[in-house]
């Protein structure tokens, strides 16, 4: 410390924590000191330890007061509220980055909403399309007589003693019933009438689309069963045909609430004939 | 041995007492610490070379500080505050560098 203090007037132009102290200190090789020799340096420093002076005691008071700042400092940055020592400016800018961020993040919000929305109409649609598609499926493949029926109707029974009951009338019978609305028909629980069933005679009996029918005959008919029973009885229609005397056969008709038709017939895929227009296609 | 006392009774004292600044000067302490502590690595820095001096490191110290919170004070008036404590802290963070590798000379000659 005495050093320090006899050095006083060289002190007021040379490196002392002034703002000018850097300098020199870029090329201490240009310019040689002897007071920066490292021996030097450290017996300051061992000398300072061993006999401590007044600027000592001044140094401890400037980081006596850096140290509390600086914990207050650190303090007060890891307080949880950083922004409470922000500048105006930085807060604005802030805001800013929040305020465009938010809406960002709104077009983005309304943009997936959009699609949701186009999803599921897109969806609705398609699965209206579907539940339609289906619902026609089910028409057709009763109509084409793959699928089971059930329904009001009525069941002919027609008795034919002397067999002759042939296709023609047969074919007739079938023919009336599809007048008066028949949707399904069966004939003997077995045989499905459908657009190409055919109607046959030959020595043995009637043969419906390649299999023997036999006697009695009993036709099952879905449709409305008042009109099916009038179509059958009305004068020259069937029923008069088989119980007059060329014939002489007998007719029973019942009508049910409730008739099942459970045989089907079998689905033959086209050969040459294609749909004209393609199937529609699910969107 | 006496100033890393005074460090370590300012750091205790800060820890204990939980000391709290008025509000208006918080954004400029962290600018002020900055500039304290290129003060004292200038005052270690002269104290090696031996031309150390209590009166001009005490004034060299509260000047400094002062003038960096002038100048962030100022630029936060005028609308550049944040720019200007960065050019302050780069400033003082360059002497910073000057200084330690002074005192590394000082000291290891390296």
């Amino acid at each position: 410390m005495r050093r320090a203090t006899l050095r006083r007037t060289a002190a007021a132009e040379a490196p002392a924590g002034g703002p000018d102290d850097s300098a020199g200190s870029q090329a201490p090789a240009v310019r040689p000191d002897p007071g920066v020799s490292p021996q030097r340096s450290r017996g300051r420093l061992w000398s300072a330890l061993r006999q401590p002076g007044r600027g000592q005691l001044i140094a401890a008071v400037m980081l006596f007061i850096v140290g509390l700042g600086g914990v207050m400092q650190i303090r007060i940055n890891t307080a949880d509220d950083t922004y409470t020592n922000a500048r105006r400016e930085d807060l604005v800018q802030l805001l800013d980055g929040l305020g465009s961020e938010s809406r960002r993040l709104e077009d983005e919000i309304s943009q997936l909403e959009r699609t949701r929305t186009s999803l599921q109409s897109g969806a609705d649609t398609q699965r209206v399309a579907r539940e339609e598609a289906e619902k026609r499926v089910q028409v057709l493949s009763i109509l084409a007589g793959t699928m089971p029926a059930e329904g009001p109707g009525i069941r002919m029974r027609i008795a034919d003693p002397d067999n002759k009951v042939d296709a023609d009338v047969l074919l007739n019978a079938v023919e009336e019933m599809r007048d008066a609305g028949a949707e399904v028909m069966e004939v003997n629980d077995t045989i499905r009438v459908v657009a190409s069933t055919w109607f046959s005679s030959d020595a043995s009996g009637l043969v419906i689309d390649g299999r023997q029918v036999s006697t009695p005959i009993t036709v099952e008919v879905i449709g409305e069963p008042h009109s099916l029973e009038e179509a059958a009885r009305f004068r020259g229609g069937i029923v008069s045909e088989i119980t007059g005397p060329q014939i002489g056969g007998s007719v029973e008709i019942e009508r049910l609430d409730r008739v099942v038709v459970e045989s089907l017939h079998p689905v033959r895929q086209n050969q040459y004939a294609q749909p004209a227009s393609p199937p529609p296609s699910p969107r | 041995m006496i100033p890393l006392l005074g460090l370590l009774a300012g750091i205790v004292l800060g820890l204990v007492l939980e000391p709290s600044i008025p509000q208006a000067l918080q954004p400029y302490l962290p600018i002020a610490i900055v500039a304290a502590m290129d003060a004292l690595f200038g005052a270690f820095r002269a104290y090696l070379e031996g031309n150390f001096n209590d009166r001009v490191f005490v004034v060299s110290f509260i000047s400094n500080v002062l003038i960096a919170a002038a100048i962030v004070y100022v630029g936060d008036q005028i609308g550049v505050g944040s720019q200007l404590s960065t050019g302050v802290v780069v400033v003082l963070g360059i002497r910073i560098f000057t200084n330690a590798a002074a005192i590394r000379r000082a000291l290891f000659h390296a």
